[in-house]
């Protein structure tokens, strides 16, 4: 044992400098001024991936065999779905992080990501609806796979609720967080739907595991839009979690000084 | 391009409907999502300005107030 203690004992003081960007990371007056220079360069890669994406899916690639042009759908219906369980991770976690750590950026960037990702799982719906019509004849039916996602736009909107419920942010972010971190059970049971169920919707198209269950040329422009819905999350998140910073941190110092240089009073 | 010219890109078979509503309305709130925290941050920044200038005002006011009062 005296091995584990003498570990225990050296191992934080050894890896401090390490952590150090992560308690820098949890200042919002460093993330303010560091994500604006990131920003521009961001948005413009989004912009591009996505362009190129979209275009190619649309127009390039070859239609389906058994569903036509409808298919095309698929080029934002899928990296739409995607991004709305990535995003609610990133979400649960940055809870997580402001319970444990109480780092007043993670709260932040928790609330900024839940009208992010509920636009997402509205994105995912409307579109699938839109694909239910020419390829099952209905746009919904309740199935496993887009009952449990109305389920995901439905955490979202309690999440967002609960930031209004309470008169102190500091108990809004708590109670926030925990609906969120209860909620992430929902995620597995969305991702296993189409396995678990006898359903209408047709099972994952790309899975981690395998290789995917299309065509190359049908599958390349649908990796980019996948990389471009990233980098437009990264865009959004990063733009909502800076107004949050403004609006809590408005009366600062260090906001009333950027103001100051940025209008030269 | 896989199709032959831009109208059968728009018909898409008679299935285009489908695939530009969505695109339609995806494009629509996702440009939604960046422009929202844009104007709000906007107001947000010109809120601080005003209170800036309006702390200036009265440090400007209490000074000539009191400089007024020694000339007496």
């Amino acid at each position: 044992m005296n091995w584990l203690s003498n570990k225990l004992s050296s191992g934080p003081s050894k890896e401090s400098p390490n952590w150090q960007w992560f308690y820098r990371l949890g200042s919002p007056r460093w993330f303010y001024l560091r994500s604006g220079q990131w920003l521009p360069w961001l948005s413009l890669a989004a912009l591009l991936v996505l362009a190129t994406g979209l275009v190619w899916g649309l127009a390039f690639a070859p239609e389906d065999a058994k569903q036509g042009n409808s298919f095309r759908i698929i080029y934002i219906h899928v990296p739409a779905a995607f991004l709305a369980q990535s995003g609610y991770f990133i979400m649960a976690i940055a809870g997580a992080i402001g319970l444990i750590w109480k780092m007043k950026i993670s709260f932040m960037v928790m609330k900024a990501a839940a009208p992010i990702g509920a636009v997402l799982t509205f994105v995912a719906l409307f579109t699938g609806a839109v694909w239910g019509k020419p390829t099952w004849g209905a746009y919904w039916v309740w199935d496993a796979r887009i009952t449990s996602m109305l389920i995901l736009l439905f955490l979202y909107a309690g999440v967002m609720a609960l930031q209004y419920a309470y008169h102190s942010v500091d108990a809004a972010s708590k109670a926030s967080a925990i609906l969120a971190l209860v909620g992430t059970v929902n995620i597995p049971i969305i991702n296993k739907s189409v396995d678990w169920w006898y359903t209408l919707h047709q099972p994952a198209t790309i899975k981690l595991t395998s290789a995917p269950s299309m065509h190359m040329d049908m599958f390349m422009p649908l990796l980019v839009m996948i990389v471009g819905f990233y980098l437009f999350y990264a865009v959004a998140l990063i733009l909502h979690t800076r107004n949050e910073i403004l609006r809590r941190e408005r009366k600062t110092s260090w906001v009333r000084e950027l103001v100051t240089a940025k209008a030269g009073l | 391009m896989y199709f032959e010219n831009i109208a059968a890109l728009i018909n898409m078979d008679g299935h285009g409907v489908y695939v530009w509503t969505s695109v339609a309305v995806t494009l629509a709130v996702m440009l939604w999502l960046v422009i929202a925290p844009l104007i709000s941050q906007g107001r947000l920044l010109k809120e601080v300005s005003r209170d800036i200038q309006r702390q200036q005002d009265r440090e400007l006011a209490a000074q000539k107030a009191s400089n007024h009062e020694e000339s007496n």
